[in-house]
């Protein structure tokens, strides 16, 4: 028999970015929250305490910080017709556990999307003509508008004291930001942060090019700050350990630095931790949850009845819960039916590295996560797709979250994996070299999508989620196209040595190799019912008191990091909730 | 004085330790010293004592990760930096047994870009791979991997990074890899875990260790990081 | 040597004096029939006497008591306040209550442990008290307490000695009424009145005679709020004039945003017995109230004689940032501290305290700076500002020696002036700690 515990008005499927952003505005609402996190409760102390936090072994090898494998994975395979086989170390992607979610172990970039990332379909329709979109690529446009997140992205990036410079205020633009975003309602609350070497470098060459740099922004605080929730954080300190390490400063934002410490003192809020959920319960004619079916800390079977239940796992668990839970349709890719699975998109990734002599000190164990310079000249409407010839376009960057000899040392082409022409290769690079990224979009395709696995299963017994997913030629072109101009760009610097590692012909996805953890869609957020899981409030189609805020809600994704928007879309979802469900519990969107 | 003729301090050690093993391990291990001009890998074992690796194998990694972190005068070798030590501790942490991988079957092949799909963690990876390359030292050279000069040493190595070794249970590729993967681990680790004894690795590449702090150094173009490295522990390198 | 005799006649003399029962008159106003202004009034003047630090315990009913405060002599359990009849003061009338409060004397004559800080609440008005007694009788919820024996052995847990003590050291309210006309203005004389009567800053932050009473009830005495006195392992604060180990420094925006939120702009409560007066007590008190105590703290002329000092210099800041370490401390600092508090020591306003200039930093005594760095420590969330901004301890990472030469680089550089630290005085915290 399972234990119940008293009914609450709205159960929090993990306490990420997501989950606490919900909390907060919920309880402000008046509403009693129980947050449930399957990992462990997380904060600056005594977690990421000063230095301990830094060892790399602990962080980037034992992985302390992120999911266990051995607990919930997903299975993965390139085609339908394929089997699929576990992920069973982690390579390609990096979901966080325990409070404060991926949350705590990102690396700070925060951007908004485009005002044309928002109907991308019509508007390549217009640009280019009905035929120019290929008939298997399933890319949609957001059920909403750049100008309705708007002071979403506004309050979010307030929340998270990011850094930037804007590039149009009010319709306006200033210089200084970039040119192409869409219009700022307010500057951005800290100005940028100091620049590196290689971010320095990269104004220069990209200027010489006839790009419009402007500062990545990143929720790295470059000065000390006090959020509207009065949370405080420092400035950073160029620590290098951002990408899988909790901040040891206060300086990242997280929902741990963020937010949580409001909520710690509420007491509508509260937070079970090792608890592990397996399942919502919906009602018997699934169209109602009552709650959710969780492992307590201890293992024992607890039910917690909810009137509202938020899916606030990582974009992949959210699906993964949908499709163990019942809620919604399966998407069939043969028969093109069904919502919950469809559309999982990902970050098409490639780096270049520049190598120099003795006499240029990159050093790059000195290290920002969200910190450095973009431009967005190869981005959205800047790029003309017909001539570039594929769909979507991708930022170009310097970013140095800072590097150490665990994290690896990218040697400069030729010198061997190891010998003393190795140990020779890893003292020249080390200190002498320093990347430029290529970050491109990723659409979305029939044949790439989340289902249930028939055969492996996770430490609770269930079916894991299983991932079918390749690059499309689409994808490698872009990534040759941007790799190419990365390249291009790199050589007005001069270094002694350079790679890059554009993707080939006919290459397929390699899930050892790490190439963000920006895992997108599966449940989208759509106008039509029948091919999305979410309406434009990120609300469940078929189960109206569940929401799922999250990447699994993108269409396809752009070429900027998801967190910005993410946050955003939780924010829009929250005030729909407070200001139309509250007052009358039902659809907000009637197909 | 030659090494064949009298062993080293530390050998003396590493032969002291080595007593409580089975006498045939004694005897491989003794092997070593007459036969060949040895790798001579075990010189630099230092005084730890293996607890997870048997002689066998610890004379097999002493000697390969010598091979892929060679002495010379650009830094440490890893033998010198304490890789062997590391190795064989954290061959004792759940890491190397596998505790955050999926470890359930069924296990199917799959192409490589899925990664390891087999059934072995880490530390077995190591053991099964080690005692297939002897089988296979044994077989055309008749002698253990240890036991070969550095030159062989090295040429089996690439044969099993270039996956051109026929292991049983094991691909020498995978092998390969989880090896050179902890010999770079125990040589640029912090000193707690075994490896990079004295920070020495870290002096080679200029790296500053634990210190992450660099708000002060950011903007500098002019001249180098100036600090030593400091450890876990709060030693200066 | 004093025959036996003397002894024995000098100590039935003072059993005599210390039986003989004290009167206290009359409260001027009589108990009156609850109303709502009177019972916030009381409620908010329990709020700024702390009431809740003592007499409840964690996770315990609102003011039932049991909770155990560490005294030297044993452990004393604090009583329960609520209005059961059986077990708290249900049966107190208003002259019993204020007995209590004002007079330290219980409904049986008893003479109070001072741990209640009735010779500051002394100075309570009597409107005030009786404010207090109508919220305790009415607005606080009865419930039952457990008697608790009194950790203290014979023959120290003989009482009649206290009486003694009380009668020699703690003032009486009408003998030593509180005169706000001392004081230029209302504003001042407010916070004298919060600060030396509700509030028992003194308590803590008054050196005390070696025969325990506080070498001072008010700013008649250099000794008042001096600082020095260890509560539970932390050094409470010089809260006078001094540059360097007190207040000279601080703005009385400083003082106000350290009651409300346990840190200001530049510095932060440290240790939990004073972030447990900032939670229970001060961040609730009105801004107005808050303003009159910095305004009053701000009226305290530094102490007589030589006392740490500080005299902002930058040279420190300036050669740690080209990488110069002049010795182990300063290279200490780099490998632990700079991370957070910067190679200048100023920490980063609004976020990470600075060392520059800190009292915490400088106080005579390094008890709570050595604590601070073997063991760390946490502030508390407010309401005002939630962050529960903590530094880790580094007991783990530097020996005694070590901590030493460290403490003694910080209390040296960037204008510090103030005296060497000893690695016996760390080994003497740690010891401390490491028997918790």
């Amino acid at each position: 028999m399972a234990i119940v515990k008293p009914k609450v008005d709205a159960v929090i499927v993990g306490l990420g970015w997501t989950g606490a952003i919900m909390a907060k505005e919920l309880t402000d609402a008046g509403l009693t929250v129980v947050a449930l996190e399957r990992g462990p409760d997380r904060d600056t102390q005594p977690d990421f305490a000063y230095p301990r936090v830094v060892d790399e072994l602990e962080g980037s090898i034992h992985r302390k910080f992120l999911q266990s494998l051995a607990k919930e994975t997903i299975t993965a395979r390139h085609g339908i017709k394929d089997t699929a086989v576990p992920y069973r170390q982690m390579g390609s992607f990096k979901p966080g556990t325990g409070v404060g979610g991926a949350g705590t172990h990102w690396s700070g970039c925060h951007f908004r999307a485009l005002r044309e990332d928002f109907n991308l379909r019509s508007n390549l329709r217009q640009r280019y003509g009905a035929k120019f979109i290929p008939e298997n690529m399933s890319i949609a446009d957001f059920p909403l508008s750049y100008e309705d997140l708007e002071p979403h992205f506004d309050h979010f990036e307030h929340v998270c004291g990011t850094s930037g410079k804007a590039g149009v205020l009010n319709g306006v633009k200033i210089p200084g930001g970039n040119p192409f975003e869409g219009s700022r309602s307010r500057e951005f609350p800290l100005p940028p942060n100091r620049d590196y070497l290689g971010a320095e470098l990269f104004y220069k060459a990209a200027r010489e090019r006839g790009y419009n740099p402007y500062p990545i922004p990143a929720s790295n605080a470059s000065a000390p700050y006090v959020n509207p929730y009065g949370c405080q954080m420092g400035p950073c300190n160029f620590c290098g350990f951002c990408s899988d390490y909790g901040c040891l400063n206060y300086s990242k934002a997280s929902p741990n630095v963020s937010i949580l410490p409001v909520l710690r003192l509420r007491k509508a809020f509260e937070l079970r931790a090792h608890a592990q959920v397996l399942k919502v319960n919906l009602d018997g004619a699934s169209s109602r949850a009552t709650g959710v079916t969780y492992l307590d800390a201890e293992g024992k079977e607890t039910e917690q009845p909810a009137d509202l239940v938020l899916l606030c796992a990582f974009s992949l668990f959210n699906v993964h819960l949908m499709l163990l839970s019942g809620i919604g349709k399966p998407y069939d890719p043969v028969a093109g039916s069904g919502s919950v699975g469809r559309n999982y998109s990902y970050q098409n990734l490639n780096r270049v590295t520049l190598f120099f002599d003795e006499k240029v000190q990159a050093n790059g164990f000195i290290g920002i996560g969200g910190g450095g310079a973009t431009f967005d000249d190869l981005n959205g409407n800047q790029l003309d797709n017909a001539k570039a010839g594929f769909i979507g376009g991708g930022v170009i960057w310097a970013r140095q979250p800072g590097s150490g000899p665990i994290r690896g040392i990218t040697t400069a082409p030729g010198v061997p994996n190891w010998g003393s022409a190795w140990k020779q290769g890893v003292k020249d690079a080390f200190r002498h070299s320093f990347y430029y990224e290529v970050q491109g979009a990723c659409m979305s395709y029939r044949s790439n999508y989340l289902d249930l696995d028939p055969t492996y299963r996770d430490a609770f017994g269930r079916p894991l989620l299983r991932m079918t997913f390749d690059w499309d030629a689409n994808e490698i072109r872009a990534s040759q196209f941007l790799v190419g101009k990365a390249l291009d760009l790199c050589k007005v610097l001069n270094p002694r040595a350079l790679s890059g590692d554009a993707k080939k012909s006919g290459e397929h996805y390699n899930i050892t190799r790490y190439q963000s953890t920006h895992t997108c869609g599966g449940a989208i957020m759509g106008a039509d019912p029948k091919t999305s899981a979410l309406n434009r409030y990120l609300q469940s189609w078929d189960v109206p008191n569940v929401f799922a805020p999250g990447a699994n809600a993108f269409p396809q994704n752009n070429g900027y990091n998801p967190t910005g928007m993410v946050g955003a879309l939780t924010y829009w979802a929250a005030k729909a909730i407070r200001e139309q469900y509250l007052k009358s519990p039902g659809a907000l969107v009637h197909a | 004085m030659s090494d064949d003729e009298a062993p080293s301090p530390s050998r003396r050690k590493l032969f002291k330790s080595l007593s409580l093993v089975p006498i045939a391990a004694v005897a491989i291990a003794g092997c070593a010293r007459e036969t060949d001009k040895p790798a001579g890998a075990d010189r630099h074992a230092g005084d730890y004592h293996p607890a997870f690796f048997n002689a066998a194998e610890w004379a097999f990694i002493v000697a390969a990760c010598e091979r892929l972190i060679p002495p010379d005068d650009v830094g440490p070798s890893a033998s010198q930096a304490g890789v062997p030590e590391f190795i064989d501790r954290h061959m004792q942490t759940p890491y190397a047994s596998g505790d955050i991988w999926y470890m359930q079957g069924p296990f199917i092949e799959a192409a490589p870009q899925f990664g390891y799909q087999g059934r072995l963690p880490v530390r077995d990876i190591l053991r099964v791979g080690i005692k297939g390359i002897d089988a296979h030292c044994a077989k055309q050279f008749a002698k253990t991997f240890a036991q070969l000069g550095t030159g062989d040493q090295e040429s089996v190595l690439k044969s099993a990074e270039a996956g051109k070794l026929p292991l049983e249970n094991i691909s020498a590729k995978e092998f390969f890899s989880q090896l050179l993967n902890e010999t770079r681990m125990g040589y640029f680790c912090d000193p707690k875990h075994g490896g990079n004894k004295h920070m020495a690795a870290w002096k080679m590449i200029g790296y500053p260790g634990m210190r992450a702090d660099y708000a002060n150094w950011v903007g500098v173009r002019d001249r180098p990081y100036p600090l030593a490295p400091v450890d876990l522990a709060g030693k200066r390198g | 040597m004093i025959p036996i005799g003397c002894l024995v006649v000098l100590v039935l003399g003072a059993w005599i004096y210390a039986s003989l029962p004290t009167h206290t008159r009359s409260m001027a106003i009589s108990p009156q029939q609850p109303n709502a202004a009177a019972i916030e009034r009381g409620r908010y003047l329990a709020v700024a006497a702390d009431c809740t630090a003592c007499h409840t315990e964690p996770g315990g009913r609102p003011f039932a008591g049991g909770l155990a405060i560490d005294s030297p002599l044993g452990a004393i359990y604090s009583t329960n306040i609520t209005p059961d009849p059986a077990t708290g003061i249900g049966k107190f009338t208003q002259d019993d209550f204020d007995r209590a409060v004002r007079h330290g004397i219980d409904d049986e004559g008893v003479t109070l442990y001072p741990a209640m800080p009735y010779p500051s609440y002394a100075r309570m008005s009597d409107e005030d008290i009786a404010a207090l007694y109508a919220y305790f009788m009415h607005a606080v919820d009865p419930a039952p307490g457990t008697d608790h024996v009194n950790g203290i052995r014979w023959p120290l847990s003989i009482r009649w000695p206290l009486a003694l003590w009380r009668k020699v050291f703690a003032p009486s309210p009408d003998a030593a009424p509180f005169d706000a006309s001392k004081y230029k203005d209302a504003v001042v004389a407010r916070g004298a009145y919060l600060v030396q009567g509700p509030g028992h800053c003194g308590a803590c932050h008054t050196p005390r005679a070696i025969t325990l009473q506080e070498k001072s009830l008010d700013d008649s005495a250099d000794s008042f709020l001096a600082g020095g006195q260890r509560i539970g392992g932390w050094v409470a604060v010089n809260l006078r004039g001094n540059i360097g180990d007190g207040l000279g420094n601080w703005s009385k925006e400083d003082i106000v945003a350290t009651l409300h939120t346990a840190r200001n702009s530049q510095q932060a409560v440290v240790g939990a017995p004073m972030s447990e007066v900032v939670v229970h007590s001060t961040q609730h008190l009105s801004d107005a109230d808050l303003q009159a105590v910095a305004a009053y703290l701000k009226t305290l002329p530094p102490t007589a004689g030589d006392s740490p000092k500080f005299a902002a210099n930058p040279a420190t800041a300036a050669a740690l940032l080209e990488g110069h370490e002049a010795n182990r401390g300063a290279e200490l600092y780099d490998d632990n501290c700079a991370a957070c508090h910067r190679s200048d020591g100023g920490g980063s306003p609004n976020a990470l305290p600075k060392i520059a200039g800190n009292p915490s930093v400088l106080a005579e005594d390094p008890e709570s700076l050595i604590r601070l760095v073997l063991a760390g420590s946490a502030l508390p969330g407010t309401a005002a500002a939630p962050s529960p901004l903590a530094m880790p301890g580094f007991a783990w990472r530097m020996s005694n020696d070590e901590v030493a030469q460290l403490l003694t680089f910080i209390r040296g550089s960037w204008g510090n002036q103030a005296a060497s630290v000893s690695a016996g005085q760390v080994g003497r915290v740690r010891a401390s700690l490491d028997a918790k």
